[in-house]
């Protein structure tokens, strides 16, 4: 297809507007399924596939949360300790709204990325499960973790996110139900 | 792929984590000019809502809570973001983690709270004395003024309040790699495996051990620290690797298990247990760090 014919948000990374985080981004989400899945074609090491399947998966879920979440769609969340008493607070940031363009391709690769890995985990687990191959089962859980940590987190952010946005936008132009349709409209097609 | 929740998108975003299913879909909307800060208490209304206040190692019942956490009732504050910070650079970013890391491993490189201060010989890295050395320091410092928690916040701040998990887990790997590169080809699987595993239930295990004692520290802020401060036991297991003749590594390996210790008790420490129990939170810490060496011994 042309690139001018092609739709905006449709997926195609050429229509980013941060090609390089996208691409990087991309690459560790699937490169950690792909070592997992077809490491052992090229070594008999278990060890080494363990290894580099976690140091992938680290790096995914530490690029995801920190660069790839503000600057594709502008989210952001951590977790804050109070040092006097050892509570942990959980902040989740989402850019004001009105002030970052959130480029519709790169939003929808996001969300697709991002809920579509726990489920290829949660499918390797069952894989795992009925194939008697229990040694991958910890590595698994581990991908589990962090794949369903950014997911929950992230999706957390977007609905504040979006709540933010209505209200912004309908102070604005004074029609509450007018903009929730169309962001809800709009919102269901762009994703 | 964001479809199952698209359609309550108006909800307030007072959805916590845990129960994040399907309880959220009874929210109110909020008035459209509403400020962040000027939404209702979401709880109070809704008698009908299946809603329940989250439960789990994150507590709602902190009293020193910010008070948007605390006026929602849940485990987390949602807050935008100024443009300035969520558009920075990612080098920026790279560095400032890369910072802070380097700040934990610092920490536990020169235990400060053992060698510095009065405290200065390494001998007395033994857990009783050790419980009276602090309750001395204790009551030294309230004495002179109430500094108990300066004296907390003295040696915890840094490392304490911003963890990550990339010391855990690095270390934890090296460790299993270390050790497993002595073993017989076969077992080098089983070692691997072993050593991660007990590596990661060790810390679970000390951790809870220390939160039932009473102390104020966060689960991963102490699977964190527990994690720095395996860095010395990574030096005797590449000793180990390397073949280090097993005479030599009777004191080696004790002086570097003492290490560990010093800086876990020295960053853990003052984590708030009653004070005449620090001894027994310490404790399992101290077998912890010493069933390792023990494994990198006989590696």
């Amino acid at each position: 297809m042309d690139q001018s014919q092609q739709a905006p948000g449709s997926l195609s990374w050429r229509l980013s507007s941060h090609p390089i985080t996208l691409l990087t981004f991309l690459g560790f989400r699937v490169s950690s399924l792909l070592v997992y899945l077809f490491g052992l074609l090229f070594t008999d090491n278990l060890v080494m596939i363990f290894i580099i399947t976690i140091l992938l998966l680290a790096a995914d879920f530490y690029y995801l949360k920190n660069i790839a979440g503000r600057r594709l769609v502008g989210l952001r969340w951590w977790n804050e300790v109070d040092p006097s008493t050892g509570d942990s607070h959980w902040v989740f940031e989402s850019s004001e709204p009105g002030t970052k363009v959130i480029n519709a391709t790169d939003s929808r690769f996001f969300w697709i990325a991002i809920y579509a890995q726990p489920l290829f985990w949660i499918a390797l687990a069952v894989v795992a499960v009925f194939s008697f191959k229990f040694i991958w089962l910890p590595l698994v859980a581990i991908a589990l973790v962090l794949t369903v940590t950014n997911s929950l987190a992230f999706s957390r952010c977007d609905k504040f996110s979006q709540a933010s946005n209505i209200a912004g936008s309908a102070f604005n132009g004074g029609n509450l139900a007018g903009s929730i349709a169309s962001n809800m409209v709009g919102r269901f097609f762009s994703r | 792929m964001a479809a199952p929740n698209r359609s309550h998108y108006q909800s307030a975003p007072q959805v916590d984590l845990e129960n994040n299913d399907e309880e959220d879909i009874n929210d109110l909307i909020d008035p459209d000019d509403a400020d962040i800060n000027s939404f209702d208490d979401p709880l109070h209304p809704q008698p009908s809502s299946s809603r329940s206040l989250p439960s789990g190692n994150i507590s709602s019942t902190a009293q020193t809570a910010t008070a948007i956490s605390s006026r929602w009732g849940l485990s987390g504050e949602d807050r935008p973001a100024p443009l300035n910070t969520i558009d920075e650079a990612v080098s920026t970013t790279l560095l400032r983690d890369l910072s802070a890391i380097w700040s934990k491993l610092k920490e536990v490189l020169y235990p400060k709270y053992l060698f510095g201060g009065t405290m200065t010989s390494i001998s007395d890295v033994r857990n009783l004395r050790l419980a009276q050395a602090r309750e001395e320091i204790v009551g030294l410092a309230t004495r002179a003024m109430d500094a108990d928690s300066l004296l907390n916040n003295n040696h915890m701040s840094s490392g304490l309040r911003d963890w990550d998990l990339w010391g855990p887990l690095v270390f934890c790997l090296l460790l299993s790699t270390l050790l497993s590169f002595k073993s017989r080809e076969q077992q080098r699987e089983v070692v691997f495996s072993g050593v991660f595993a007990m590596v990661w239930v060790g810390m679970g295990v000390v951790t809870v051990q220390i939160r039932l004692l009473g102390g104020n520290i966060s689960f991963a802020q102490s699977v964190c620290i527990i994690g720095y401060t395996l860095f010395p036991l990574v030096i005797a297991a590449l000793l180990s690797a390397l073949s280090l003749n097993w005479i030599a590594r009777i004191p080696v390996y004790l002086v570097l298990v003492g290490w560990s210790l010093a800086a876990g008790v020295s960053i853990l420490g003052g984590s708030g247990v009653v004070k005449n129990r620090v001894g027994l939170a310490v404790y399992p810490l101290a077998v912890f760090y010493l069933g390792l060496g023990c494994l990198c011994f006989i590696s």
